[in-house]
């Protein structure tokens, strides 16, 4: 993969500090601090990680979440060489989705075997139970694939008797993630460039979906009754939230970067919309949160004083808005718990659209049952004062907008780049424009990001300026104490052009940043 | 307090129709494309006139997924009246239907209740044959001293009835407890998703 590509480091893997950076001080380019944030800072991606429970067997490593080579070692040895010497093996060969066709007839899932669509699919999410019973498959139907399900189930075990936990198997060009919490085992099959800790974050994401549907004390309780139990049962409808989660995470670099886009809004504007809103539910006790969302961006955030939200949680919220028609029709009162926020309980959510002729959505968090009403209400005086203000307008307005491109930006190499204000956990880009405006080319710039922020990240040797020259784009990731900054440039850019280009985004975001990012952290 | 002079619930298993029969009265609308379960639960609200008054209903859509029941008290609680759903085609939607007048009868005791054979549409454009018949329903329902009703959110049938029916029948007990206490106001909107009553 990286042998294919000519990539070398500007900066000797960033060793210079950036005040030797060619253009001199850079410093002025670091996004306004705010003394409190709203969101809490995702420094980088590894935060997310870090929530993957400490694991004995992986102790001696110093990173909790390199792959366990013990098992990578043990699977090479005894069989992945040969398919055919034993059932394990077999199952092996069948897990991994490489046509290797058995050679003794033998009763196997017709969507493994038969089913071309299903086997050709580049990414796979399995969840189960730890007694193995099917929970979730993203492609085809978990009842079809039950003994695959019992494949995944023996594997974790087998290895969880000698107390070790099976992190991922790489083989032939597929890799297989697992991810075991509590009675829950997650895993991924793919063959994307994506790597171990992304997916990982990935199956995190996923996890915290269920737990967000259910709480981790149900989860807990109900496999503590009943091992065997069918979570389908509890967890039905909310697939669309799971399926929801994946193709975001596939599609959009939000949950890549753990950050968040603002709805580009004149800053005077954002805080007159913000203090309508406080100014309507300052008086309502024991209300948490409101959170004004539109078109996959935040329009607004207010919290309790003492309480913050972390940019996971509301990306969660973002997907339960926007995989929710049904709130657009009604006011709706939600329980929804937020797993970095409290995994245990629930919060209780006024969830509504702002009107018919505004469809930004406004969640009021409260832990009150009690307190639809008082919201409601409470929610009407905000739509009033918005309208009167002619604040719905400027939200319609924003919304309406088609985003900028990057040719607005004055800077010809750069094709699309993401930046990434880590102590508010915001990110803004460009819309796409060619050749990143097809669903092909827009992934492969996700994948592009995605290896980018990988090398960046990497946890054994984080970089901090990165530069990755290949046929199609040259990529630039850079890393201070404030940004995260990726582009994409045409492959013949200049490293000299390159930087200057950085400069000139760096500048442009620097005067936009008011209006592109929340950068106060209101209350109530 | 409550939003509305009185409290109605529809209740019963996922995917018998409780959404579409109050987007039905409220919106008199009909959705054909596969329907989104709803999350939590839903609260709209209508005027409704009977006797010569208005009176504010407020309609609580609760969700039929198995992991709400444990809250589901939160939402009937206090209600005047229940319709409880079951699909017509669907025999275990109906025995679903009675652990859910079961419940109601447990802790909610005032609570009338409304049992309400949904998609009657379907059975009689044949697409599926009913699972029980009518006669069963109805004498199930007038054992516990419930009213039966058959309605097709789709085509409209007894939809409005089944409402007014509600209101014609628990406004009037409601009204004389509250009328001391709380002057009524009827909400200016007509058939507005929400409204303000104090």
């Amino acid at each position: 993969m990286a042998s294919s590509k000519s990539e070398e480091d500007v900066d000797d893997k960033g060793e210079n500090d950036e005040g030797k950076h060619p253009e001199g001080n850079l410093l002025n380019f670091e996004p306004e601090v705010p003394v409190e944030s709203m969101l809490v800072p995702t420094d980088n991606f590894d935060s997310f990680e870090q929530e993957a429970p400490p694991d004995p067997a992986t102790l001696q490593d110093d990173d909790n979440l390199v792959e366990c080579q013990k098992i990578a070692r043990n699977t090479s040895d005894e069989n992945t060489e040969d398919p055919d010497k034993n059932g394990t093996s077999r199952s092996m060969s069948e897990l991994s989705l490489v046509s290797v066709e058995s050679s003794e007839p033998q009763q196997v899932d017709d969507e493994v075997s038969n089913n071309s669509e299903w086997r050709s699919q580049e990414k796979h999410i399995f969840i189960l139970s730890s007694a193995g019973k099917p929970i979730y498959s993203r492609h085809g139907s978990e009842d079809k694939l039950v003994t695959l399900f019992g494949v995944m189930q023996a594997l974790v075990s087998f290895i969880g008797d000698d107390g070790d936990t099976v992190r991922s198997i790489h083989a032939q060009g597929t890799l297989f993630v697992f991810l075991i919490k509590g009675p829950i085992i997650l895993a991924c099959v793919c063959k994307t460039r994506e790597s171990v800790s992304q997916i990982t974050v990935q199956l995190n994401y996923v996890y915290s979906q269920i737990v967000s549907v259910l709480t981790l004390e149900q989860l807990t309780r109900i496999y503590e009754q009943r091992r065997n139990y069918d979570l389908r049962r509890l967890l039905a409808g909310a697939e669309r939230l799971v399926d929801h989660l994946l193709i975001a995470l596939e599609t959009q670099p939000a949950l890549l970067l753990g950050a968040v886009q603002c709805l580009p809004l004149a800053s005077t504007t954002r805080d007159t919309i913000t203090s309508t809103i406080v100014s309507c539910c300052n008086k309502i006790k024991n209300l948490v949160f409101a959170i004004l969302v539109g078109g996959n961006q935040l329009v607004t955030l207010i919290r309790m004083k003492k309480f913050f939200l972390h940019p996971a949680d509301l990306h969660l919220i973002l997907n339960l808005v926007n995989s929710s028609e049904s709130f657009k029709a009604a006011e709706s009162w939600t329980p929804i718990c937020l797993p970095k926020f409290n995994s245990r309980g629930f919060l209780h959510a006024h969830v509504s659209y702002l009107a018919e002729d505004c469809q930004a959505c406004l969640l009021l968090l409260t832990v009150d049952p009690d307190l639809f009403f008082p919201l409601s209400e409470a929610k009407q005086k905000i739509v009033e004062k918005l309208r009167r203000a002619s604040l719905l307008q400027s939200i319609n307005a924003a919304l309406a907008h088609p985003g900028t491109p990057v040719s607005q930006l004055g800077v010809p190499e750069a094709r699309h780049f993401l930046y990434k204000c880590k102590a508010t956990a915001q990110f803004w880009g460009p819309v796409p424009a060619p050749p990143y405006q097809s669903s092909e080319g827009a992934k492969r710039l996700l994948d592009q990001y995605r290896v980018l922020h990988h090398r960046l990240h990497a946890p054994s040797q984080p970089l901090k300026l990165l530069y990755l020259q290949d046929h199609a784009e040259t990529m630039l990731g850079w890393i201070t104490t404030g940004f995260e900054l990726y582009v994409a440039f045409e492959p013949l850019v200049t490293k000299a052009n390159a930087i200057s280009a950085v400069n000139k985004i760096l500048r442009w975001i620097k005067k936009d940043e008011n209006g592109l990012f929340i950068t106060n952290a209101p209350t109530f | 307090m409550s939003g509305a002079d009185f409290k109605v619930v529809l209740l019963g298993s996922e995917d018998v129709g409780k959404t579409s029969l109050m987007k039905r009265y409220i919106q008199d609308r009909f959705q054909c494309r596969p329907h989104q379960n709803t999350i939590g639960a839903a609260f709209a609200s209508r005027t409704i006139s009977t006797r010569g008054r208005q009176f504010v209903m407020g309609i609580w859509d609760t969700a039929g997924s198995e992991r709400y029941y444990a809250m589901s008290q939160l939402y009937y609680r206090d209600a005047k009246a229940a319709i409880v759903c079951f699909d017509l085609t669907e025999l275990v939607t109906f025995d679903r239907a009675k652990q859910w007048i079961t419940e109601l009868r447990n802790h909610e005791e005032d609570c009338k209740i409304y049992l309400c054979g949904t998609k009657k549409d379907v059975v009689d454009d044949g697409i599926k044959a009913p699972a029980l018949s009518h006669e069963k329903a109805l004498q199930y329902a007038k054992g516990i001293g419930a009213v039966y009703m058959e309605t097709s959110s789709k085509t409209g049938l007894n939809v409005g009835e089944l409402f007014q029916l509600i209101a014609d029948e628990c406004v009037l007990p409601s009204i004389h407890n509250r009328d001391d206490s709380i002057k009524l106001r009827p909400s200016p909107n007509k058939n507005n998703a929400c409204c303000l009553a104090s």
